[in-house]
């Protein structure tokens, strides 16, 4: 049961860490992308300005919100294991 | 130098294959011929490769009881597997049910006239030195010994790994381009501003002697 514990605990850390680490990364490859497309040319306005207003549309876009699967699939994974491995 | 950092690579890899080769499943077709139970002695150099003390069917240090499943393979060739609860942690297989497995190995014991082919998925080495045993995770009943059985998980959880290097590379790149670099060209800069300074003040202490000697040379 302290190893069932174990992993619940440990697992929980690890996968933060890996949502957290890829949460920033793909907002950092979002605001590049973004800063991409301004520089290409043809848009009015002020830079930092056109970066921020798309930074929060894709904080509320779906591809930012499915990251949590990096949590939800890794713990089905699990689960489904434990299952295949133990019930015939 | 060349010769160190190449012994360290292959070292590296072999290391990662090893520990791969350990850990991920693996499906033998054999024929069972026996199960049972044996107090078995575990030592410092072998309890690696034994279930830790704290799970399920491994309750005490020292010597332990430990079911095991002896079996052939179609070319005479013997095994053994104990049949030992993972735990939870570490090989991520989260077996608890031993025992069932342990009853279902027995239902399938068959005899040289009589085979019964079964695939033995299992992880872990049979290295008689330093008597370890794979560990069985499931037996399931095959048509014969030359059915071919494709390692679906082996190529998921390769695959996964190979993605995982992918990213880590991908997000240390991204890193390196996003935050390091900028902060490198800032230093960069301000350096230069200093060396401008530098310059101006240099030109200035030239202007200065030059001016004292021209004075002296004048007089």
């Amino acid at each position: 049961m302290i190893g069932l514990i174990k992993l619940i605990v440990f697992g929980f850390l690890g996968l933060s860490v890996i949502y957290l680490t890829m949460r920033i990364y793909a907002a950092s490859t979002e605001r590049e992308r973004l800063e991409r497309i301004f520089d290409a040319g043809g848009i009015e306005g002020d830079r930092d300005s056109f970066v921020r207003a798309g930074m929060k549309d894709y904080h509320s876009s779906l591809r930012h919100k499915l990251l949590i699967l990096i949590c939800i699939i890794p713990t089905i994974a699990i689960f489904l294991t434990a299952y295949l491995v133990n019930h015939q | 130098m060349k010769y160190v950092k190449w012994t360290f690579r292959i070292t590296l890899i072999l290391l990662a294959a090893g520990f791969l080769h350990y850990t991920l499943p693996q499906h033998d077709i054999v024929r069972i011929t026996n199960t049972y139970n044996r107090l078995t002695a575990i030592s410092s150099s072998n309890s690696w490769a034994y279930a830790s003390p704290d799970s399920g069917t491994a309750i005490t240090d020292g010597p332990r009881d430990i079911r095991f499943v002896e079996a052939v393979y179609a070319d005479e060739s013997v095994m053994v597997y104990r049949n030992e609860d993972t735990g939870w942690v570490w090989p991520p297989y989260f077996k608890y049910d031993s025992s069932n497995l342990q009853a279902e190995a027995a239902n399938l014991k068959s005899t040289k006239a009589a085979p019964i082919w079964v695939s033995v998925t299992h992880y872990g080495w049979r290295l008689p030195i330093l008597s370890i045993y794979p560990n069985a995770v499931s037996v399931r009943e095959v048509a014969g010994p030359d059915v071919r059985i494709i390692p679906y998980v082996n190529i998921i959880v390769l695959i996964m790994l190979a993605l995982g290097a992918f990213m880590i590379r991908r997000i240390w790149l991204q890193f390196w381009e996003r935050t390091i670099e900028p902060a490198v060209a800032e230093v960069q800069e301000t350096w230069d501003g200093v060396e401008a300074r530098a310059d101006t003040a240099r030109a200035g202490a030239k202007g200065f002697f030059a001016r004292l000697i021209a004075r002296f040379k004048s007089k």
